[in-house]
């Protein structure tokens, strides 16, 4: 299996004078199987099969999960708001065929569009494909809200990787976390596709038309044609008016308008822990993110000094705001914050992103408390944005070099202070 | 001192001279090198800030305004007394770090004078006049506003110097780096804005 993979990638390799662009393609699928045969020579190196291309990997497969959840869940807050199926596992293959209709094109645009950016600057540059929009491309679909228009996701995620990433260098070399600044982008430049209460659900103002591929999109035909040959049931004729009274707002600007009770009366504290909730695509599950965190502090991939830190800094917040109490979302006991929003899944994915964090052990320390500590604030006190995780991370990505620069001047200034006592005794 | 405090908060923070008003852009760019000079001249505009700030409003209000000492509306002189009061706390400053820290007076260069026409600090004495902050919060204004320089050109600086070793395209390089820098770090304080801490001190009496 193995042998007949490389004959095959053998066989197909392009050649690198005539065809530098279908080389360096080549190159970038080639090191997904297998790692590149060449050794570095001289000077100090790590000895270690995980290379860029394999902690990439690991960062994906722990998102595995959520994409699940995520499709699951697109398909069921659609059809709750209908009140239809409103079992968790009634028409399983309805809500699923519906979740991929939605999130299959917002997952090839994303990776064709970063993609293609990648590849043509690797090529330019003359380097091999660096695997980093793997993982942004991987995290973008899973906080865009499922309804968001492909031209402006197509849109911003170019704008994140060329000013974000390319700009600076590549992969690597970025200083803001690109999948934050995708979605930052379209927070402030299409402020009404990703907030306020219609977004979170999918499908919602397409739901009156009387016919189903309208409101379904392009695979709904497909589907109700697998569904009837097998005899299950079909998404129908569509034309189903919303629920009265259905509002589709998330916990958060629930919480807002009238504190915790406003939040129980529509969401029961288990349906917000098991994230059947309206939210962005991926991140409303907490056991599962919390899954995909346990992975990635198991396999050393993400800090959990950043983790643990930004837990204690938001919950330092949230006690404060306890105390303070001036609006009824400041009442909100400090263990129930983080139950809604979007805490965890941008503590997993968001804020442990290697390249943007501080890179210091007690950096990571200040730079998570600091996030979890500013985060409360916006969620909190800030009118303007509902959740403040996104804001707080990429705040703090600029601190954090900032960070760095004084921990390792304190450690220098340490350990002069130790030569010059050795010297001088 | 609440009201000291919110001021404080909202001039460094929510409403960043650099990043929220793209004032006093030209010694943000040229001496955001390296993080001891950007340390220093960070700290430079905080006293001048600090300084002027209070010195301005007194001349403001007892002197240019139409109660004040003359009886008269003066206040076509503003501009020019402001900018004068400024140049001369800046020699003070020029003064002090020449006497006490000759390198980072040699790093610094042109850029300490020039703090005079550094528009953050018109700018800064300009909006307390425009917004009618009394003596203390003029106080707080200032060296609100110039924490938030500070922080501004130290973080720049920080990242500057990270990426001093990144392979940026040459076109790149420099001035044009820095100024996409300070775009990204204007989105990342937007996080902040629209806070009002006024409407929460008077909510929780």
């Amino acid at each position: 299996m193995k042998k007949a993979l490389l004959n095959f990638f053998e066989r197909i390799e392009p050649d690198k004078e005539k065809q530098p662009f279908l080389h360096t393609l080549y190159d970038g699928f080639f090191t997904f199987a297998f790692t590149p045969n060449f050794t570095t020579k001289g000077g100090v190196h790590i000895r270690d099969g995980m290379d860029l291309k394999r902690t990439m990997v690991h960062v994906v497969l722990a998102l595995q999960l959520c994409y699940l959840f995520g499709t699951w869940n697109i398909g069921h807050q659609h059809f709750a708001a209908l009140g239809m199926y409103t079992g968790y596992l009634e028409a399983l293959h309805l809500k699923i065929a519906y979740g991929l209709i939605k999130l299959i094109p917002i997952f090839v645009v994303t990776h064709v569009v970063g993609l293609g950016i990648e590849f043509y600057y690797a090529y330019k540059k003359g380097h091999g494909i660096e695997e980093g929009f793997l993982v942004s491309g991987a995290l973008i679909p899973l906080i865009m809200p499922p309804d968001i228009p492909l031209w402006i996701l197509a849109i911003s995620v170019a704008f994140a990787v060329w000013i974000g990433k390319e700009a600076f260098g590549g992969t690597g070399m970025n200083v803001l976390n690109i999948a934050l600044l995708s979605r930052v982008f379209i927070f402030f430049a299409y402020p009404t596709f990703i907030s306020g209460d219609e977004v979170w659900i999918a499908g919602l103002e397409k739901v009156d038309t009387s016919y189903v591929s309208e409101a379904y999109g392009w695979g709904a035909g497909f589907f109700d044609w697998i569904f009837s040959g097998v005899g299950w049931s079909t998404f129908g004729e569509g034309g189903v008016p919303v629920v009265d009274g259905y509002s589709g707002a998330t916990p958060l600007s629930l919480a807002f308008q009238g504190g915790w009770d406003n939040v129980t009366q529509a969401y029961s504290e288990g349906a917000m822990l098991w994230g059947t909730i309206p939210g962005s695509i991926g991140e409303t599950s907490k056991p599962l993110i919390i899954l995909g965190a346990l992975f990635l502090i198991l396999t050393g991939i993400a800090s959990w000094r950043i983790m643990v830190s930004m837990i204690f800094g938001a919950a330092t917040m949230a006690l404060i705001l306890n105390a303070w109490g001036a609006t009824p979302f400041m009442e909100v006991p400090w263990y129930f914050q983080f139950y809604m929003g979007s805490f965890l899944f941008a503590m997993a994915f968001m804020a442990t992103d290697p390249v943007t964090a501080s890179s210091t052990s007690t950096g990571k320390w200040i730079y998570g408390f600091l996030i979890g500590f500013i985060g409360m604030i916006v969620r909190v006190m800030n009118p303007a944005y509902p959740e403040g995780w996104m804001l707080a991370i990429l705040f703090m990505n600029v601190f954090a070099p900032l960070i760095d620069h004084y921990v390792l001047q304190a450690n220098i200034n340490r350990r002069m202070k130790r030569a010059k006592v050795a010297a001088v005794s | 001192m609440g009201e000291f405090f919110n001021i404080f908060i909202k001039a460094a923070f929510i409403e960043n001279l650099v990043l929220a008003y793209f004032l006093g852009m030209c010694s943000y760019l040229a001496v955001s090198k390296t993080v001891n000079t950007a340390f220093g001249l960070g700290l430079a505009v905080i006293f001048v800030l600090g300084i002027t700030m209070p010195i301005n409003w007194v001349i403001q209000t007892y002197l240019l305004s139409e109660d004040g000492l003359f009886g008269t509306d003066l206040t076509f002189l503003r501009f020019i007394i402001f900018i004068a009061v400024i140049a001369s706390m800046v020699q003070l400053v020029e003064m002090v770090v020449e006497k006490f820290s000759p390198s980072l007076y040699a790093a610094l260069g042109i850029f300490l004078p020039l703090i005079t026409v550094n528009c953050a600090i018109l700018g800064g004495s300009l909006f307390m006049v425009s917004r009618e902050y009394n003596f203390s919060e003029s106080i707080a204004f200032g060296l609100g506003g110039g924490f938030g320089w500070f922080l501004a050109i130290i973080a720049i600086a920080a990242i500057r110097e990270k990426i001093r070793y990144s392979n940026v395209p040459p076109a790149l390089r420099g001035l044009g780096m820095a100024f996409i820098l300070t775009g990204l770090m204007g989105i990342a304080f937007m996080s902040l804005m629209g806070i009002d801490p006024a409407a929460f001190a008077s909510a929780a009496e």
